[in-house]
């Protein structure tokens, strides 16, 4: 069974666009994870994301990001909640705790750790949508003026992930199939195999790409002209998102604060802010061809 | 002078001069003094045991040793005039074709055509150029109709013949291939030898081919290098080469020889044609091709071996079995209506042609897929896929397979030497083992015993002797009341071990019956000394010399 994460080729926008197109238009939205704290924004940036993959046919992808998002977003709560003791609404006085010591958990705690958590769910969802969309392929070869002399960059770069999702699939049946006599495997050591595999077989791919000529210098490449009639609306949207980010931060639409007590501010600039970042997960919206 | 001789006038294709080299960490070098030359248009068998050396001295031949291994080096390797220890594998891309062991590791785009096309694209040919050289390679190894598929849909052997395709698409100098029909069918197999013997007659391209099922191509060489414990321990012609096997190590010897050294006959012949030849107007008539005095196949039942009253107990047993394999573009049926039975203690071989349905049979009576139709029911199966890797997650072996069952798992498969090593620096013929041991850890003996062992091409990078242990393991467990299936397309294996011989075709039972029979009665899916002799049921040299000396097989 292939990866939910795993490069499917359709004909949508987003795949059909070049790879700096769309890696340009999803790190907008990454970008505005990270610049800003507000939740409405984040979730908005969230959406941006949910949509759009959803509209390029990766709805399988967003899905299981979705769910390793939030489940990612929820221990970060848990930490943040257990080891931060600011704020000053006390929900729950937890007694003396060995390592941690005194363990008040407060809203607002639980709020900076949704806010982190929402934060890393939207990188997450983004990635996966770039993972299930964007062709590693023409990846492998945008990067090869950029790191004509380093296979393992370029493979690391476009590979690492479609790497690791083939082979999680089959490590986790072959953790099944283990005699009762061998080590048993959890989850973590599993995870840990995927991780340190997913390099060896990145260096494997690297080495292959080596022997393949990605580094020859001879004769430059007859380079594949594969423009889209997309990138423009990528590049587009990507610019809007980030000058509405960068607009709105400095007119106060990052109104938002957790200590010591929560401050949310829904002003024009950030409802603005929000709407345009939402909106932006339409992009790779397909229109059916003119029927004759 | 033979057009050779003339060759190895000019600068050799491969030169090699006291290469000695270890690998990080290792306790022994894994070559020693390594002194080699081939010239261009030569056609090289290397041969060894496992871990003998074969697959560094061709990493070192390409670049890729030392520079992606690391270790300590000394000496020199030159191809075509490039230092390859100096320059490394990026250089050597434009004079060297390679083939690793594991096609898995070396697929790096994501559909069959760009993979093939992705070498021609980085030297800079343009889209016609490109565009002919994947339809030719693609029609050399008959895979035309993989071009359009994701190249993770592809069974092992797809994969082997997709990564033979891009290695050699630039038409090389140097060929450097490692087991590359490890995981092909027989007819894929013998048909990769004869292409490569073409490219080697008419283009001149030297090769360089590392092989365990030495059969196969020894008759197609030019020479035979045999490398023992790092060292070169035999450099000439495959007929002296055979003289060799006969006293250093016998376990190299091809089953036609062995068949001509226990029945007396020489000289040993070097293939098929060769024993042939040599047999006419010897006392025992060797029958025509195709004239054999075997008798009529009867049509194959509807239901074989499943009688509607027959309730004697089943290891595995499916009924009107279909399943449907997604591969991005929609599902494909690759089995269809699968009819099978197999009784406890029961020694199958299931074979058939790369992508007919062996490994996806294996999987749905294991429980990793789902039928769309029929049902399939395996007693306590355990099962080892195809990728061996995928059971090692750990950095020491005896980690993997602690206590007194792991211990007795490494001991049935000889890796108890190695309770300290790193899975990972092991030999790939030395992973299918530990593979093989984890999967049957505290299932060899007693109650443990399962009742259905299921193994997926467990004989790559295994060397005779080695074959010979698993023969052995095999026994233990059908003795022990396990039904064994392998699925293998190694038919010297399948004639040592299986009682019984499956054979598929695109998704359905197209022979099932006795081993002997089977392996016995067809042009590719037969033995070489069922091909030698042409004698009903006659497939290993032992019968096949009791057959000759007069007896009865």
């Amino acid at each position: 069974m292939r990866s939910p994460f795993a490069y499917i080729p359709r004909r949508g926008p987003l795949q059909s666009a070049r790879p700096g197109a769309a890696v340009t238009y999803l790190g907008a939205l990454v970008v505005v994870a990270f610049l800003y704290s507000s939740p409405f924004v984040l979730l908005a940036a969230g959406a941006a994301a949910c949509i759009a993959g959803c509209l390029a046919g990766a709805s399988k992808a967003v899905r299981a990001s979705l769910r390793m998002g939030l489940a990612l977003a929820l221990l970060i709560v848990v930490v943040e909640a257990l080891v931060v003791d600011r704020g000053e609404t006390v929900l729950l006085r937890a007694g003396h705790w060995p390592i941690l010591g005194q363990v008040d958990i407060t809203l607002e705690a639980i709020v900076a750790g949704t806010v982190v958590g929402l934060r890393a769910a939207v990188t997450i969802v983004a990635f996966a949508v770039y993972s299930a969309c964007v062709d590693p392929d023409r990846v492998t070869r945008a990067l090869r003026p950029l790191a004509a002399r380093s296979a393992l960059t370029a493979t690391l770069v476009s590979r690492l992930v479609p790497v690791a999702a083939a082979d999680a699939a089959r490590l986790r049946d072959a953790a099944r199939l283990r005699g009762p006599g061998a080590a048993p495997v959890g989850k973590g050591p599993l995870a840990r195999r995927l991780l340190a595999g997913s390099l060896d077989r990145s260096v494997d791919v690297a080495a292959t790409l080596e022997l393949r000529g990605y580094s020859l210098s001879g004769r430059r490449l007859e380079q594949r002209r594969e423009p889209s009639r997309h990138d423009a609306r990528f590049y587009l949207a990507a610019a809007a998102v980030l000058a509405a980010a960068i607009v709105g931060k400095s007119l106060g639409a990052d109104d938002f604060h957790t200590y010591p007590t929560i401050q949310l501010g829904l002003g024009p600039a950030t409802a603005a802010v929000s709407a345009v970042v939402a909106a932006s997960g339409l992009a790779p919206w397909r229109r059916s061809g003119r029927r004759v | 002078m033979s057009d050779l001789a003339i060759r190895r006038g000019v600068a050799p294709a491969l030169a090699v001069e006291g290469l000695t080299y270890s690998y990080a960490r290792a306790e022994r070098p894994a070559l020693v003094d390594v002194s080699l030359e081939v010239a261009p248009g030569e056609f090289v068998l290397l041969a060894g045991r496992s871990a003998s050396g074969k697959s560094t001295l061709l990493r070192a031949a390409c670049g890729l040793v030392p520079h992606f291994h690391g270790g300590e080096v000394e000496g020199r390797v030159m191809v075509a005039g490039l230092d390859a220890i100096g320059a490394g594998p990026g250089e050597m891309a434009a004079a060297v074709g390679y083939l690793a062991q594991d096609p898995e590791t070396q697929v790096v785009s994501t559909t069959v055509a760009a993979e093939i096309e992705l070498p021609l694209e980085m030297r800079g040919d343009g889209a016609a150029d490109r565009a002919r050289a994947v339809e030719e390679v693609a029609l050399a190894l008959a895979i035309p109709h993989l071009l359009g598929r994701a190249v993770d849909t592809l069974s092992g052997g797809e994969l082997q013949r997709v990564a033979l395709a891009a290695a050699l698409v630039t038409r090389p100098r140097l060929v450097l291939l490692d087991e590359p029909t490890s995981q092909l069918d027989p007819v894929s197999g013998d048909e990769l030898i004869w292409l490569l013997r073409r490219l080697n007659e008419e283009w001149g391209v030297a090769v360089v081919l590392a092989e365990h099922r030495l059969e196969r191509c020894l008759a197609a060489a030019d020479r035979v290098v045999a490398v023992e414990e790092g060292r070169i321990g035999f450099d000439g012609e495959p007929r002296e080469f055979l003289a060799w096997t006969r006293t250093a190590d016998p376990t190299l010897m091809t089953p036609a020889a062995r068949l001509f050294s226990l029945a007396g006959i020489e000289p040993l012949p070097v293939g098929v044609r060769d024993a042939r030849r040599a047999l006419e107007g010897r006392a025992t008539t060797v029958p025509h091709p195709g004239k054999g005095s075997s008798e009529e196949i009867s049509p194959r039942p509807r239901f074989p071996r499943l009688g509607k009253r027959d309730k004697s107990p089943r290891a595995l047993e499916a009924k009107g079995l279909w399943v449907e394999l997604d591969d991005g573009s929609g599902p494909r049926d690759v089995l269809r209506g699968i009819d099978l039975a197999i009784a406890p203690g029961e020694r199958v071989a299931l074979m058939g042609r790369n992508g007919a349905g062996k490994s996806t049979l294996l999987r749905t009576a294991a429980g990793l897929i789902d039928p769309v139709a029929g049902r399939v029911a395996a007693e306590r199966m355990a099962l080892l896929t195809q990728n061996p890797s995928d059971y090692l997650v750990r950095e020491r072996i005896g980690d993997e397979l602690p206590g007194e069952a792991g211990y007795a798992a490494l001991r049935a498969v000889g890796m108890e030497h190695a309770v300290d090593a790193d899975p990972r620096d092991v030999s790939g013929g030395e992973r299918q083992r530990l593979a093989l041991a984890i999967a049957l850890a505290g299932r060899l003996d007693g109650e443990g015993v399962p009742g259905l062992v299921a193994l997926d091409e467990p004989t790559r990078g295994m060397d005779r002797g080695r074959k010979d242990g698993l023969v052995a393991l095999v026994d233990r467990l059908a003795a022990q009341g396990a039904a064994v299936v392998v699925a293998t397309h190694d038919v010297e294996f399948a004639a040592a071990f299986a009682g019984r011989v499956v054979l598929l075709g695109d998704g359905v039972v197209i022979a099932d019956g006795a081993g002997a029979d089977v392996l016995s009665g067809g042009w590719y899916f037969a033995t070489e000394v069922a091909r030698v002799l042409d004698a009903p049921g006659v497939v290993t040299p032992e019968h096949g010399a009791a057959l000759l000396a007069g007896g009865s097989p």
